[in-house]
């Protein structure tokens, strides 16, 4: 791990932000062979309430654990990862897609784990930051 | 039918068995746009997240039971867990049995609390993969299934 030393709590992560496109939730449906329509589909998403196609819940949730697991190397020093999807992540059908910035700090730490909080927000309609997972936390190994 | 609480409880059958392939972790990888080497070459680990693909094989066991009256078009993923005793790699065979813990429902809306075991076929525990769903009943109209 590129700990720094001593590793304290407050010690904030390399932040990281993607662009989430159309092209990139078809890829994800493909590869975790999630076809709910929502994710494809305007019609449909409209129909469950949501204002256009928004992105899956664990594609955002596995994009963001990439600013833990770009921290610590060994994506296998994850020992767990939880979060709430709190916001939809709508997604346009055009070439940018949706901003989706990612951050994390390190919320509490013992002899052989250390916990981060990731905060993922995306800009909504006036600009303002929307928090699209709640309660974000990642525990990992500190050997 | 509809899901009740009473429901809660209810345990399905373990999955056919799903082996982990390196090609199956490079393809979700580049899905989650994640170039970090442990996912390449001889013996990659998959990304923590790729527990999901083999937990949600056993979700279809409970979209399949027919007293539960549920549609995976009227889900909506509320919250995400995973309880790692190791890392998932390439050539792990590894079954999910899906368990619904928890049944609330909240006007037209059903919160379902589910835990998927995945573990090889040997028995050997590798995480626990609790979700929950949100499943908007399929005479609901849109007004009521905001949160």
């Amino acid at each position: 791990m590129t700990e720094p030393t001593p590793l304290t709590i407050g010690n904030e992560l390399p932040s990281l932000t993607v662009d989430l496109t159309r092209a990139d939730l078809v890829r994800y449906a493909g590869a975790s062979t999630d076809f709910n329509p929502i994710h494809w589909s305007d019609r449909m998403a409209r129909k469950v309430g949501m204002p256009s196609v928004i992105a899956h819940g664990m594609l955002t949730m596995a994009t963001a654990l990439r600013v833990v697991t770009d921290w610590v190397g060994d994506p296998a020093k994850v020992r767990s990862y939880s979060c709430r999807f709190t916001k939809p992540v709508p997604v346009p059908d055009d070439d940018a897609g949706t901003e989706l910035r990612i951050t994390g700090v390190v919320s509490a730490l013992t002899d052989e784990t250390a916990t981060v909080t990731l905060t993922a927000v995306i800009t909504g309609p006036d600009g303002e930051d929307v928090k699209v997972l709640g309660n974000a936390k990642v525990e990992v190994d500190r050997g | 039918m509809a899901i009740t609480s009473e429901h809660a409880g209810r345990t399905y059958p373990a999955t056919e068995p799903y082996q982990v392939s390196r090609a199956k972790i490079r393809e979700f990888a580049r899905a989650i746009g994640d170039d970090n080497p442990s996912y390449a070459g001889p013996n990659p680990v998959a990304p923590p997240t790729f527990a999901f693909v083999v937990a949600s094989n056993a979700w279809e066991a409970m979209f399949a039971d027919k007293e539960l009256g549920l549609a995976l078009r009227q889900v909506i993923h509320g919250e995400q867990r995973f309880d790692y005793t190791r890392a998932l790699r390439a050539g792990d065979e590894v079954v999910g049995r899906l368990t619904i813990d928890q049944v609330r429902l909240r006007g037209a809306a059903e919160f379902i609390t589910t835990t998927v075991d995945v573990r090889t076929t040997k028995g050997e525990p590798v995480c626990t993969v609790t979700a929950q769903l949100i499943h908007n009943r399929e005479d609901a109209t849109s007004k009521e299934v905001e949160r």
